[in-house]
């Protein structure tokens, strides 16, 4: 059998005007801990699910054990040899770790569960990875990192070839982690390769034999981890360099503080305290699980918190309907299920986080809905036949708007933007960034949640780096902007 | 422009197609039996509407949101033993209403409290309002089970003696009512606020929509109309029965599903529910004049509820394309 026991030759993958993928090429070494690290966006998750099954390739070849590999859905790849350990775990609380295990390959008998060669064998598996766990016990009682050790379990007993796992410290104490490291590096002798995604540059030296870089979707090296000489080696090849392209210093900057935080905690946030100045866009920047849709939500008072924030001079209550009457406003990371009611009409959405202006004593002004409707689609540029068309059928950028829409007609001082331009076309990413430009320049103040660095960049007058919910650097914004530092602290360096 | 059309047109197919289906049932019916379309037969359908066009047309506006109420039922059979039971002790109807009411709305205020603020699921919530109100109206029914006969005969002039056109106030007030309903839906902020809940749960508490107020008053609604069909049933049969409104949950929901209203919330109407209800009573109403057995009605109407929602989705599939 050959050294490798994954080949990638060539793998492309094309979307709509995007290439995910691009005439990507590498081996992964049999029973090595192999490490892919990119920028979001880099191509790493498309990869993922290429090998997974979730998508299929455009062109290239995979080789699995020598052999061409494809599958069609992760049950597929599984039992082709690879396993993934997403960030979903895939067990059911309500069984016991025991019948987790087996879950799916049950032998039976006339329908009736028999104890076979097969449960001993997982047991055995799972008493060698990590003993101090009880088959019996349901597994809802479990730590996460146990339960990824039972899916580790599950994985190795069924044969795997490959394990991939996906940010599996993500949500993770330090102590398991530890642990789950130790894990891991055994799964060498069990004849196992592990392919590695973490954002946690230190856990690639700590854990990795190889690792391999993509950046825009190609592939930029792989090589042992032991010829990497440090972190800046890491992060030079994964963003490049990076340009400033649009980011314009104000000539007039207000020193008028308008929403100060002091100090908020809460399970993912940890003491975090920043101002934001009258017409300022501040910007926060940070990986998976920085927790930037925490602190956001947080403070708009989605999530409790401990601490205390003060807008206008006066302290914030803690509800989105209290925020939203103190003129601050949401436009949340999930447009479809947070932002917009796919089914009411646009004319419906428009006003409905402030239907006060709208209504008289509780009773709808139509004349006044429609007009309002007219002037916002015309305002923001909504593409579309009618202001009677039901969100659903918009485009994403088009509904982004809408969220927007809403927004601006609650008239708040300060719009709180939770990725706001994930998932929209190149076109109208530019018109939301006019759209914040000039609200920024009509005085209102903005936050913006990014996991974009080139959308922070040139956007922000200032920029706050997150990096395990808590707030590790601050950097006025300009042209000697330093996009390696700013990757070397939200990968958790100093 | 056109696109305006379009809706209309779609919504405007949906009626007509509820419609077609009462004016079958109506049709066959009467060639059956004559006696069907005569107007005696006419008015006392109409009558017999009253509690399942009150408690229909409220739990529709509930719906919308997304929230659910088994428990009108037995809201309808304690308010019908409490108001007997006042009207007994000489409180004078005005007051016996007024209490019978204030009733209702305390009971609707209940549900909400255990849903909204005790986040129990409304189908638990309603059911365990629903048993123990039954409870209550037969431990207040003399011997424990009993019904409480001896109301004055004038008790029967708001739901049973005609007013006008041969109909008692009951139907007059239950139009009222039901208007009152309409405009809510259509025209309020209160009625938009339940379509958003029910559409998008997530996105309505992030815009601000202060969730926990609108379906508590929704609850509160369905409260009071189902204690005004408590006194409308008391009324009519001259009876407090505390098990008068058993299974009326069911033709409630059979109405307002009739009537094309999403059972997941979101989508829905008012008024169509209320040719939901009709269809309902004409089928109950029909079987009887036909001499048909009691069993065979209950059998009718799954029968029915079923190609009426199959028919509605086979129906709105046509329209999406």
């Amino acid at each position: 059998m050959s050294d490798n026991v994954l080949e990638i030759k060539n793998l492309t993958k094309v979307f709509p005007g995007v290439r995910a993928i691009d005439d990507v090429s590498f081996d992964i070494r049999r029973n090595t801990v192999h490490c892919l690290v990119g920028e979001n966006g880099a191509g790493k998750s498309t990869l993922i699910k290429i090998l997974t099954g979730a998508y299929a390739r455009t062109s290239g070849t995979i080789l699995l054990n020598g052999e061409e590999y494809a599958a069609h859905n992760p049950k597929e790849a599984k039992n082709k040899g690879i396993s993934t350990l997403f960030q979903e775990l895939n067990v059911v609380d309500q069984l016991t770790v025991e019948e987790n295990l087996t879950l799916g390959i049950e032998d039976t008998k006339f329908g009736f569960l028999q104890k076979s060669v097969k449960i001993k064998k997982m047991l055995e598996v799972l008493k060698s990875i990590e003993p101090s766990i009880n088959p019996k016990q349901k597994v809802g009682r479990l730590s996460v990192a146990k339960k990824q050790i039972i899916e580790i379990a599950k994985a190795v007993a069924s044969e795997a070839d490959i394990i991939i796992m996906d940010e599996p410290t993500a949500a993770i104490s330090e102590g398991e982690i530890r642990r789950l490291f130790k894990i891991i590096k055994n799964l060498r002798e069990k004849n196992v390769t592990v392919i590695y995604i973490s954002h946690r540059l230190d856990e690639i030296f700590e854990l990795g034999d190889n690792v391999t870089v993509m950046r825009d979707g190609k592939h930029i090296e792989t090589k042992p981890v032991a010829e990497v000489k440090d972190r800046s080696e890491l992060i030079r090849m994964m963003i490049g360099k990076t340009v400033i392209e649009s980011y314009i210093p104000k000539d007039t900057k207000s020193q008028e503080i308008l929403f100060e935080v002091k100090g908020i905690s809460n399970s993912k946030l940890h003491d975090i305290s920043f101002d934001v100045k009258k017409g300022e866009i501040v910007g926060f920047y940070g990986l998976v699980g920085a927790g930037k849709t925490e602190l956001a939500r947080a403070v708009y008072g989605a999530d409790k918190y401990d601490g205390e924030i003060i807008f206008k001079g006066s302290k914030l209550g803690d509800t989105p309907s209290k925020a939203i009457k103190a003129g601050i406003v949401l436009v949340p990371e999930e447009r479809r299920t947070e932002g917009v009611f796919t089914i009411l009409t646009i004319r419906e959405n428009i006003p409905i986080m402030n239907m006060g202006k709208i209504s008289k004593a509780g009773f709808l002004n139509n004349a006044k809905e429609r007009k309002i409707a007219g002037e916002y689609i015309k305002k923001l540029n909504i593409v579309t036949s009618s202001m009677e068309k039901e969100t659903a059928k918009l485009s994403g950028g088009n509904q982004q708007k809408v969220v927007f829409s809403k927004c601006l007609f609650a008239d708040a001082d300060l719009l709180i933007l939770d990725e706001p331009t994930r998932g929209i076309d190149v076109g109208a990413k530019g018109e939301i960034y006019s759209i914040i430009r000039q609200l920024s320049n009509e005085g209102k103040s903005i936050m913006m949640f990014s996991s974009e660095l080139p959308e922070i960049i040139n956007n922000c007058d200032r920029i706050f780096l997150l990096y395990d919910g808590r707030v590790k650097a601050e950097i006025e914004n300009g042209t000697d902007i330093n996009g390696e530092m700013i990757i070397h602290i939200v990968t958790g360096g100093e | 422009m056109n696109l305006v059309k379009k809706i209309s047109w779609k919504s405007t197919i949906k009626n007509l197609y509820v419609l077609s289906v009462l004016i079958l049932i109506v049709a066959i019916f009467s060639s059956v039996s004559i006696k069907f379309i005569e107007g005696p037969n006419i008015i006392n359908i109409m009558r017999q509407s009253v509690p399942l066009l009150l408690v229909g047309t409220a739990v529709t506006l509930l719906m919308i949101s997304g929230n659910i109420d088994l428990s009108v039922g037995g809201i309808l059979g304690l308010t019908s033993v409490i108001f007997s039971l006042l009207v007994k002790a000489q409180l004078g109807y005005l007051v016996s209403t007024l209490l019978t009411l204030a009733l209702g709305i305390f009971l609707g205020y209940i549900n909400g409290f255990l849903v909204v603020r005790l986040r129990i699921v409304p189908v638990i919530a309603t059911l365990a309002t629903m048993s123990l109100c039954i409870g209550f109206g037969k431990l207040l029914s003399p011997g424990g089970i009993g019904l409480i006969k001896g109301l004055p005969d004038s008790i029967i002039r708001f739901a049973r003696s005609p007013f006008l056109l041969g109909l008692p106030i009951s139907f007059y007030v239950t139009v009222l009512i039901i208007a009152v309903l309409v405009v809510l839906q259509k025209k309020t902020v209160l009625g938009k606020y339940a379509v958003a809940i029910g559409g998008n749960k997530t996105a309505a508490e992030l815009s601000g929509i202060n969730v926990v107020k609108t379906v508590w008053l929704l609850y509160i609604i369905v409260g009071f109309c189902s204690a005004l069909a408590g006194i409308a049933r008391t009324s009519l049969l001259s009876l407090g029965d505390p098990v008068t409104g058993s299974g009326i949950e069911l033709d409630a929901m059979i109405a307002v599903v009739l009537g094309g209203t999403s059972f997941s919330g979101g989508d829905g109407s008012v008024a169509r529910t209320i040719i939901g209800v009709l269809i309902i009573m004409c089928l109950t109403a029909g079987m009887q004049v036909i001499g048909m057995e009691p069993y065979f009605q209950s059998l009718v109407k799954g029968l029915v509820l079923i190609v009426a929602v199959v028919t509605d989705v086979l129906v709105k599939e046509r329209i999406e394309d």
